[in-house]
């Protein structure tokens, strides 16, 4: 048998006591253990960006996070963004900028330019692309999303 | 473009209009519903043990401490897949070809590092994943092939002995040839372009949730696929049920981009240990897999010539060109419109093409946006600029020269494709226009810190949609080309359209519904789209070859005209007025003339679903079903131009601007339109800069297979693209569209290319491979040099 | 693309996570970011039987604090908090200006100096950063504490001198010469350098260099100095001849790579070209 390991981790506000594998990592326990499938797997090696969640507010790579290492953190994923039926601000500037076409990179978009947001920063258009170039989108050509972004950091 | 505004709410949408779309609200809330995300109670994970070498025959393979493991509950080797399945059919295959044995795992040799052997079914795919491990197996290395042309030497090991006696797997020559041309001709200018292997990259990988009920006899099969349909035709035959036993659901579907097109091996796979096991059985392809396990694309090596006068005026265009098929079968093999659209949007009346398709020791190839166009495109435009400099007269004048212009369309090229209609040289002028093309010619091409500025010219056309059922049938295609589709009212007035177009980004769902709304007159918002699951759509073809928006329309077009129809005669018997005063607005059908006198849709749809209230002669029930098959393609078109800065030391280049022409007809929905050309454009980008699945030739290993080591481009990656386009409707089309999708991907490398040696163009530069990267610029430039301390 | 399977194991401090190392002698990892070893263990390239998850050191290795006129930087410190301190911007300035090249966002959220010193990947900046200013590396072992200094730490493709049982704490700068360029070279954002200098000098009065130190990253197996060049320019006026001579010279310390990303005979074109413009950026205050 394979030890686990209790968790207490808090997700988009609710807490969950959780006996997690140590070699499951964030994403998967987010998809397969709390049914939260908006946060997406893609590489697996922290490069795409698919699984970008928000871990006591810091956007981090899913993949790369052991779910034990959640135990005591709060985090956010894309499903906590909308509040009841009202889209959030930046979502309804991804969907008028159409920043999204397939939607599989959109969550990973949504959370790092979530802690963007939040940051206060007032960014170029380059400091965006910067930014957001942890998460690959094959879709768009990034257009879109950068437009998103720069209405949502302007006040837009 | 760049400022389109969104569509304001509550004004009505119909063919132009730039509304939001309909697919955006669930993927936006993380609501999507990817295969990966069909969670079925008991399910079991698969995993799948694949070759580690280029070529090498399964000496010996014993799973028994894999079958020993905790947790496992199935294993499936070769001889198993052999018993109990028949071969994969390809939707697509190459014609005049033999049958290779294409079966889920392979029994004996494996030709390609990725090919499988083995499958486990088991409780996580963490222990699936252990068991593999566990499996002990004795290869014999086989020699093997990586080059595409080497694979064609006489020396080179042959793949498949059994069927082939060498690894050419087929030729394909067409065309009227061009002797008397090439011998009256001035200047002949020619070169071997080699176009690297790319592949598509959705974001999401492949999956397959298979669930077998053997008391229904019912295989349900959740698949990441852009072709439910033709899945369900492939896996039915593969395991030899009925097609009625088979139900394929493809709901969000993250990326295609033709990669996700037909029944793969681990579909089969899933479904066998399902059927043994009656459990659900999910795979989620890794990436890592996913660079060995999905096709790859592109690889070919063009033999291209352009023979002109010495005005430039171009008498013959030829192609001979190897295409990579890889060790095996896909569904659809290498791309075949290079065949069709060598030589691009010019006045050639002679010619010939030749494909060759040739078996080497890699993953297979198959289709990608682009399909064969932005190869030879490549080699075409690389050879236009080669060409104004024999003759010496400027590119941008060369091409003006030898454009088809309006009035010469429809023009049917040498390989029997009719371009419907369009305007050329604007395109290529607007190009020219918006770089400052003459003040650039002015100005010279040396900076003062010593870089060089180049501006580089690409004109193409696209074939959009399809041609004809006869011609996939003349190919031993095993699919027709018509689009079905279903609406259905309902009774709170609104409408359900069933497609088997699967949501993969395209805006489907959204173009699709603002076509019906149109015609039909509903609201936009009220038409529910039902997209991709085979046990609820009519038989489709399925969303790729840039086809969607051209095939559907047609379909919904006449399915809502029937659909409205029946709706004005009930509501004109319930208001006891004449049909032809009454018109569909909305939620209401009214009075043409006095809105005042309406009857709203939810109820006309009820009248008509109970069958009471409706006259005598009407049947009950509202529903409409129609097909639709497109007469002929409609052909895209435009320019690109690129403006470039290089270092000539380094070989290092910007990308300063990029100016893209084109024309799509008549746009549906301008969003999704820019939407389409911006992202095909990134992906144009990535494989003519950066992208690149190189083997080692030594050891045929796969050596950038991951997502490390592939260059997709990233968002600081890609320069601001400068869009511009003309709308002329294509007479052959509803609505007069042209498919929008691929464009993009067509002209950047020959543009980026062009730009480079215009820059340089005192050295005499000459780049004839992809990807163009700063060390191949470096040794182009040290090539010229070398040649010039020749000379 | 799921880990082998492995014991998870918190440590409480610097002396358990030494004792952990210890017991489990070569077969344990220790986690800190995570950036490099998570994608390692998830593509089953190491099969650790446990991973020791030192995250919970913050205390004690999460400071970026005044030693002396020095620097100490524990090893837990995240890209990002190198980004945020105001202390790292006036006195390691370069360090600094570098870290903004280290992967992404997410990345540099989460990512550790000490864990891409101890990495040691031959492309890593903070390495090439720590050759450039010699820093020295803290380790903490069975045996107690030793200073390594950053020349002698690096041995080879993800070779350090660290021994299986000890942990790396802190990575110390001392006063390094103010003025600094630096340069890096991808096939793409965010990727690993085909080539990353960076060069550092102090300007005197009378017109020369001094504390000359050109670090070199991606033209070798290990990141290095480029110890004959810098010789070549040390106390003494540059010229553009000089400069160009001198720049040649980078390449008797490095012996680059052929790989993919760029061929061997393409490095070596790089080196004295990009040696050359960044010795230049730095005499004539330019980029």
């Amino acid at each position: 048998m394979i030890e686990t390991v209790p968790i207490l981790v808090t997700v988009n506000g609710t807490r969950h006591v959780l006996d997690v594998e140590p070699r499951m990592h964030a994403a998967d326990l987010l998809r397969g253990m709390l049914g939260l499938t908006g946060t997406h797997v893609g590489c697996e090696q922290g490069v795409c960006g698919m699984c970008t969640i928000l871990l006591d507010g810091t956007a981090v790579k899913g993949c790369l996070l052991l779910a034990p290492q959640l135990d005591g953190c709060e985090v956010e994923t894309v499903e906590g963004l909308a509040t009841g039926e009202e889209l959030a601000p930046l979502q309804r500037a991804f969907k008028e900028a159409h920043a999204l076409q397939c939607g599989f990179c959109t969550p990973g978009f949504l959370m790092a330019a979530t802690a963007l947001e939040r940051s206060g920063r007032r960014l170029t258009r380059e400091e965006i692309r910067e930014e957001l170039s942890g998460v690959l989108c094959r879709c768009t050509g990034y257009e879109g999303i950068v437009r998103a972004v720069e209405r949502r950091l302007t006040g837009g | 473009m760049a400022d389109t505004l969104p569509h304001v709410a509550g004004a009505p949408v119909g063919v132009g209009t730039p509304v939001t779309r309909k697919e955006d609200d669930r993927l936006l809330r993380g609501d999507g519903r990817f295969t990966d995300d069909v969670r079925p109670a008991d399910a079991l994970h698969m995993a799948v043990g694949r070759c580690p070498f280029p070529h090498a025959r399964i000496a010996h393979l014993d799973t028994s401490a894999a079958e020993r493991l905790d947790g496992v509950r199935h294993i499936l080797v070769g001889a198993d897949v052999v018993a109990a399945t028949s071969v994969i059919s390809p939707l697509r295959p190459t014609p005049g070809t033999p049958d290779l044995p294409y079966y889920a795992l392979a029994p004996e040799v494996c030709v390609y590092e990725g090919h499988a052997f083995v499958s486990v079914a088991a409780t996580s795919r963490h222990i699936a994943e252990d068991a593999i491990d566990l499996v002990e197996v004795e290869w014999e290395p086989l020699p093997h092939v990586t080059d595409t042309l080497a694979a064609l030497a006489p020396e080179a090991t042959v793949l498949h002995p059994a069927q082939l006696d060498s690894n050419l797997l087929s030729t394909n020559p067409m065309g009227p040839g061009a002797d008397a041309e090439l011998a009256a001709a001035d200047v002949i200018v020619e070169d071997v372009f080699r176009v690297n292997r790319v592949t598509g990259l959705p974001m999401e990988p492949r999956a397959v949730v298979a669930e077998w009920r053997p008391g229904a006899r019912r295989l349900t099969v959740h698949c990441a696929t852009q072709v439910p349909h033709l899945v369900r035709m492939q896996l039915a035959e593969t395991l030899h049920l009925d097609e009625g036993e088979v139900r394929v659901i493809a709901s969000d579907v993250g990326g295609g981009y033709g990669l996700k097109l037909g029944a793969y091996p681990e579909d089969v796979l899933a479904c066998l240990h399902s059927m043994r096991l009656v459990r659900p059985v999910k795979w989620a392809e890794d990436r890592q897999e996913h660079f060995r396990a999905t096709t790859h694309a592109r690889e070919s090596v063009h033999r291209f010539r352009i023979a002109a006068t010495q005005t430039g005026r171009i008498l013959a265009i030829t192609d001979t060109y190897a295409a990579d098929l890889g060790g095996q079968y896909s569904s659809f093999g290498p791309a075949q419109l290079s065949s069709y659209t060598y030589p691009g949007p010019y006045r050639v009346t002679a010619g010939h093409v030749e494909r060759q398709v040739v078996v080497t020791n890699k993953t297979p190839i198959g289709a990608y946006r682009g399909y064969g166009q932005p190869e030879v495109n490549f080699a075409r435009e690389r050879l236009m600029d080669r060409l104004a400099r024999e003759v010496g007269i400027d590119p941008l004048e060369v091409r003006l020269m030898n454009l088809l212009t309006p009035e010469e369309l429809p023009f049917t090229n040498l390989s029997g494709a009719i371009y419907d209609s369009g305007d050329y040289p604007r395109c290529l002028r607007m190009a020219a226009d918006a770089v400052d093309y003459s003040g650039h010619r002015v100005r010279g091409t040396v900076r003062p810190d010593g870089r060089r500025t180049g501006i580089g010219f690409s004109s193409f056309i696209e074939r959009t949609g399809y041609p004809s059922a006869k011609f996939l049938a003349d190919r031993r295609s095993r699919y027709g080309t018509h689009e079905s589709l279903t609406l259905r009212a309902n009774r709170t007035g609104g409408i359900d359209l069933f497609t088997g177009v699967s949501t993969m980004g395209q805006g489907s769902e959204t173009t699709i519904a603002q076509v019906c709304a149109q015609v039909h007159g509903v609201d936009f918002a009220r038409i529910t789209v039902h997209a991709g699951d085979t046990g609820a759509s009519p038989l489709n073809t399925g969303g790729f070859s840039s086809r969607t928006m051209i095939a559907a329309a047609g379909a919904v077009r006449i399915a809502a005209s029937e659909l409205r129809a029946k709706t004005l005669r009930i509501a004109a018997y319930r208001l006891a007025v004449d049909p032809e005063d009454l018109t569909i607005d909305g939620q209401v059908v009214r009075l043409r003339d006095d809105p005042a006198c309406a009857i709203s849709l939810a109820e006309v749809h009820e009248a008509a679903i109970f069958g009471r209230g409706i006259p005598d002669e009407e049947d009950p029930g509202l529903e409409a079903t129609a097909h639709y098959e497109p007469p002929a393609a409609a052909f895209a078109f435009g320019s690109a131009a690129a403006v470039v800065t290089v270092d000539p030391e380094t070989g290092d280049f910007d990308v300063d601007r990029f100016v893209f022409v084109h024309d799509s007809g008549t746009v549906v929905n301008p969003l999704i339109v820019e939407g389409q050309v911006r992202g095909a454009l990134a992906q144009g980008f990535g494989a003519a800069l950066g992208e690149e699945l190189r083997y080692d030739r030594d050891t045929g290993q796969l050596v950038s297979g991951s997502m490390l080591d592939y260059f997709a481009p990233t968002a600081a990656d890609l320069p601001e693209w400068e869009l511009l386009h003309t709308e002329v409707a294509s007479p052959v089309t509803p609505f007069g569209v042209r498919g929008v999708g691929e464009t993009g991907t067509i002209p950047p490398a020959a543009a980026i290319a062009n730009a480079i040696c215009d820059a340089l163009s005192d050295m005499n530069l000459d780049i004839t491979s992809l990807p163009i990267t700063p060390e191949s610029v470096w040794r182009a430039i040290a090539a010229a040099s070398a040649g010039e301390g020749m000379s | 693309m799921k880990p082998a399977p492995f014991e998870y194991v918190k440590a409480v401090s610097v002396a358990d996570a030494v004792a952990l190392l210890t017991e489990h002698r070569g077969d344990a990892r220790l986690l800190a970011g995570g950036q490099s070893l998570v994608p390692m263990l998830n593509m089953r390239l190491l099969r650790p039987s446990v991973v020791i998850d030192v995250n919970g050191l913050a205390d004690a290795l999460g400071e970026i604090a005044l030693q002396g006129d020095a620097v100490a930087v524990g090893a837990l410190v995240r890209y990002a908090e190198i980004e945020r301190s105001s202390l790292v911007a006036e006195r390691v300035p370069l360090l600094r200006h570098v870290v903004a090249y280290i992967g992404d966002r997410q990345v540099r959220n989460r990512g550790t100096v000490g864990g891409a010193v101890a990495h040691a990947d031959p492309t890593g900046e903070i390495a090439l950063v720590t050759l450039a200013l010699g820093a020295i590396m803290r380790a903490e072992g069975p045996d107690g504490v030793r200073d390594i200094h950053a020349e002698a730490f690096f041995l080879g493709p993800y070779t350090t001198a660290l021994a299986p049982d000890e942990m790396l704490t802190h990575v110390i700068f001392p006063p390094a010469a103010p003025a600094f360029r630096f340069f890096e070279r991808g096939r793409k954002h965010n990727d690993f350098a085909v080539l990353s200098l960076a060069v550092v000098g102090r300007p005197e009065p009378d017109g020369t260099w001094r504390d000359i130190r050109i670090a070199l990253g991606g033209v070798h197996d290990r990141p290095v100095l480029a110890a004959a060049a810098a010789r070549a320019l040390e106390g003494r006026r540059w010229d553009d001849a000089l400069v160009r001579d001198a720049a040649l010279l980078a390449l008797e310390d490095c012996d680059p790579p052929d790989d993919f990303r760029a061929s061997a005979e393409y490095r070596r074109h790089l080196v004295p070209v990009h040696v050359r413009r960044m010795l230049s950026a730095l005499a004539g205050g330019h980029e």
